[in-house]
């Protein structure tokens, strides 16, 4: 090869890494404006809704929270006192105990008076046989409550099950651990009910991280914030991805994933399309892709909502081991989803989902990291043949990270003029640190969980149920 | 000072692409450290306001505390209340005071009821806030026309209906909503005349609102439903079959039996539901013959109104689909079946059982 011949290849590559950035950060800004616009919207709007009327109504519509659990005895009573305590009056908690080894399903049937029981199961989706069976309270006060112990099949074989007993309309599926406000069901059911011009088919929320929060009686008493960098830099990434990127998607009819921490299903449509997928580690952008994808086919006007407010609180990974292995799952779970259902990529049939948001998903949240760890060996290498232009790095390098930090100041901006969540006095100055600092401290961990994500991928296949270690809430 | 100027100097004859870079860098810059000072300002205000706020409220609900309890008893106002008025219209002309005014009459007019609630709705006219609350339907923007129906209706403001009324199609949902509001508030089941023109959908969300709103309404007058029953808008026909539901409007059985062939499959599951909350037994041999014909969601609609009226001279019908290949509906039969003849169909039961649990 010929000094041309690689200089022309080089400068392809500059320009291919160039041209990926400019569209990037164009994408992330245009994302950002609209979602402003609309959460703006959304708040004005929201101020007129009352949502008393529709806790008391015999209209309101039923919903079945599943939360599928595995060796959760640590905070389990705790977690479905939480659960059984939302405001909405026509819904019912289903625990699906996924065949714990832990004590989990002894100390619920202490805790709340469970008996077994005999039921008819409607199996429309497959899962892994019962275990000891199906439990209901002999105490009024929880009767909204059922619990299944199964054979351990994953969260989606439970999610499933779950599908299966429920005989509501609606279906929450929400991680056990999730802290759920008691106004967030009928907040998440309202686009359900509201929207005239299509179907529904699901709806997520605003999920935050309650790491250094109070909680009493699964209720959450007091919002602190937490004092490691990882769990500040997760706060902030938590609120860019939620205010300056889903909303837009959802303005857009593009949203490709709901939180699994909490979401609400049409059910007919999520047992329609076969449930969760029980073969992939992220299930939980899977089934939407999948119902999204269904919606198309059958050419019926869908929509998936997305409410702004802050309806779940989650605890978030506190150690880098544990951070790395989620990041890593959800990488995982990204390249399934994508791989499976390549078809609408591109695919002008699928209109805006096969236009707009696969190619986004594909480009600029799988492919992203890849071509970021490529750019920086490729720097090494230039480092190393003497190739490197200085004076373009150093004013591109810092571009970035001030692009970076703006865009984490202006999540900070809206989060402050929304919903004003972090009050106590220092968080401000802690949140703008971490802006500075988050570039440094979780960054190379996101980016090194994606690249390992992709090579056990690609070269060591397995399926994890999520192994983090539950610490609990701060109690009161 | 020179390695400054150096360093311009180098800037001026770098590549356009360096200039431009390092012009982004630096109004990325200006932009972080403005915001930075924007968001100090801007927590500082948020908490300022939260405490000015909750002081303000404070010292309102305490005046008006004192207002309502040191009224004349001939209905006139008494010196202190006044000396109230008076002092509460001075802040009323501030856009900020006057928001904490109604909110806080509006706090106190949600805890109470009879008439110390009407002598706040009187204290709403008296300060001067109906002027602006009126001033509010002619403004351009459609969340302060909506703010101005919302206080009209929480004061119970009557005789207005007319100017509200012409919001009756508006092109955001949130004004037509408080519009619907206002007239079921103030006139129950009178105010569901604008349903006879309405042209746009009426959401679930709103019909439960309207529901609970007229729940509320001790007026025992009910309209009749039959003329919403042949509207031509499906929402407004889904809504009445609500109201005949709530209403227990057994006059409206003809029509309701007739709704049975509408186009939209959600209205004839709608009718189903009414019909069987009614217990109108006509309709259970209309839909016998054709069962098969309907949706799987009238069939289930059906089957749960059979559930209340089955009776021995429907067993045929009933092991016609005892074997029917969804699992609900042969659920749902074999309930039936076991309500009529527990010993006979116990048997089947089993059998069913055998198949279905795990």
């Amino acid at each position: 090869m010929n000094t041309t011949t690689l200089q022309i290849i080089m400068s392809i590559v500059h320009y291919f890494f160039f041209i990926f950035s400019a569209v990037a950060i164009t994408s992330y800004i245009i994302l950002a404006v609209i979602s402003a616009i609309e959460t703006i919207e959304y708040v004005k709007k929201n101020s007129f809704v009352n949502y008393k009327e529709i806790l008391s109504s015999t209209f309101s519509p039923s919903i079945s929270i599943i939360a599928p659990a595995y060796n959760e005895s640590l905070n389990i009573v705790e977690n479905v006192r939480s659960l059984l305590s939302s405001h909405y009056v026509n819904y019912d908690v289903i625990i699906v105990n996924d065949g714990s080894k832990d004590d989990s399903l002894s100390k619920l049937i202490e805790a709340y008076d469970l008996i077994q029981i005999s039921h008819h199961i409607n199996e429309h989706i497959k899962t892994k046989p019962l275990r000891k069976g199906i439990y209901k309270s002999t105490n009024p006060a929880f009767d909204k409550l059922t619990v299944i112990d199964k054979e351990n099949g994953g969260k989606a074989d439970a999610l499933n099950m779950g599908l299966n007993i429920s005989k509501n309309k609606y279906v929450a599926c929400i991680d056990v651990d999730c802290l759920l406000l008691e106004d967030a069901l009928q907040k998440m059911i309202k686009p359900f009910l509201e929207t005239t011009d299509a179907k529904v088919i699901a709806a997520g929320g605003v999920i935050r991280i309650a790491n250094s929060c109070i909680v009493k009686d699964g209720k959450l008493l007091d919002i602190n914030f937490p004092k490691t960098w990882l769990e500040q830099g997760q706060i902030l990434e938590y609120l860019r991805a939620f205010l300056l990127g889903r909303m837009a998607w959802s303005r857009l009819n593009g949203l490709l994933v709901i939180s699994g921490a909490f979401g609400l299903f049409d059910k007919k449509i999520a047992i329609k399309v076969g449930g969760y997928d029980t073969n992939t580690v992220g299930e939980d952008m899977e089934i939407i892709v999948r119902m999204r994808r269904y919606m198309e086919d059958e050419k019926q006007k869908y929509k998936v909502a997305y409410i702004p407010d802050p309806l779940c609180w989650t605890e978030a990974p506190d150690n880098y081991k544990t951070f790395i292995s989620q990041r890593n799952r959800w990488t995982r779970g990204t390249i399934e989803t994508l791989k499976k259902h390549r078809k609408i990529g591109f695919n002008p049939k699928y209109k805006s989902l096969g236009l707009l948001s696969y190619p986004y998903w594909f480009f600029f949240e799988r492919m992203a990291p890849v071509i970021e760890v490529a750019g920086i060996i490729y720097f090494g290498i230039l480092t190393v043949l003497n190739e490197v232009r200085w004076d373009y790095t150093f004013a591109f390098v810092i571009l970035a990270y001030l692009f970076s930090v703006l865009f984490s100041i202006v999540a900070i901006v809206s989060e402050e003029l929304t919903y004003h969540q972090y009050k106590k006095k220092s968080i401000g100055f802690k949140l703008i640190m971490i802006a500075f600092l988050e570039p440094f401290v979780n960054h190379p961990y996101i980016l090194y969980s994606a690249i390992k994500g992709n090579i056990d991928y690609y070269f060591y296949k397995k399926i994890e149920w999520g192994t983090m270690t539950r610490k609990g809430m701060t109690k009161a | 000072m020179n390695e400054n100027l150096y360093l311009l100097e180098s800037l001026k004859h770098s590549s356009p692409i360096i200039q431009l870079a390092w012009g982004l860098s630096s109004i990325f810059f200006i932009i972080i450290l403005m915001l930075i000072m924007y968001l100090k300002y801007l927590r500082n205000h948020l908490r300022e306001n939260e405490k000015i706020k909750a002081k303000y409220q404070e010292d309102y609900e305490s005046y008006l505390v004192t207002y309502l309890y040191s009224g004349n008893e001939d209905d006139t106002f008494s010196s202190e209340q006044q000396l109230i008025i008076n002092e509460l219209k001075k802040c009323v002309a501030d856009p900020f005071k006057r928001k904490i005014i109604i909110s806080t009459l509006l706090k106190l007019r949600n805890e109470i009821s009879g008439e110390i609630a009407e002598s706040i709705d009187k204290l709403f006219i008296k300060l001067g806030l109906l002027r602006y609350s009126l001033a509010k339907l002619r403004n351009e923007k459609w969340d302060i026309i909506a703010i101005g129906i919302r206080e009209l209706t929480q004061f119970k403001i009557k005789g207005v209906h007319k100017i509200i009324m012409n919001n009756i199609n508006h092109p955001k949902r949130e004004v037509r909503k408080e519009m619907q509001l206002y007239l079921v508030h103030l006139y129950a089941f009178k105010g569901l005349d604008f349903l006879n023109v309405l042209e746009t959908s009426l959401s679930e969300w709103d019909q439960i609102q309207l529901l609970e709103v007229l729940q509320l309404n001790n007026d025992t007058e009910i309209a009749d439903i039959r003329p919403w029953l042949k509207s031509s808008n499906d929402s407004v026909v889904i809504f009445t079959l609500k109201l005949a539901k709530v209403y227990n409007q057994f006059e409206a059985k003809e029509e309701l039996i007739e709704l049975l062939n509408h186009k939209s499959e959600d209205v004839r599951v709608n009718v189903i539901s009414a019909l069987s909350h009614l217990n109108i037994v006509e309709a259970k041999n209309i839909l016998k013959n054709n069962f098969n014909e309907r949706s799987h969601e009238e069939q289930i609609a059906f089957l749960k109104m059979m559930e209340n009226v089955y009776e021995n001279s429907d067993k045929p019908f009933l092991l016609e689909h005892i074997h029917h290949k969804k699992f609900e509906i042969k659920l749902f039969v074999m309930g039936i079946l076991k309500n009529i003849n527990f010993e006979e169909y116990a048997l089947y039961e089993v059998e069913l059982k055998k198949m279905l649990t795990a």
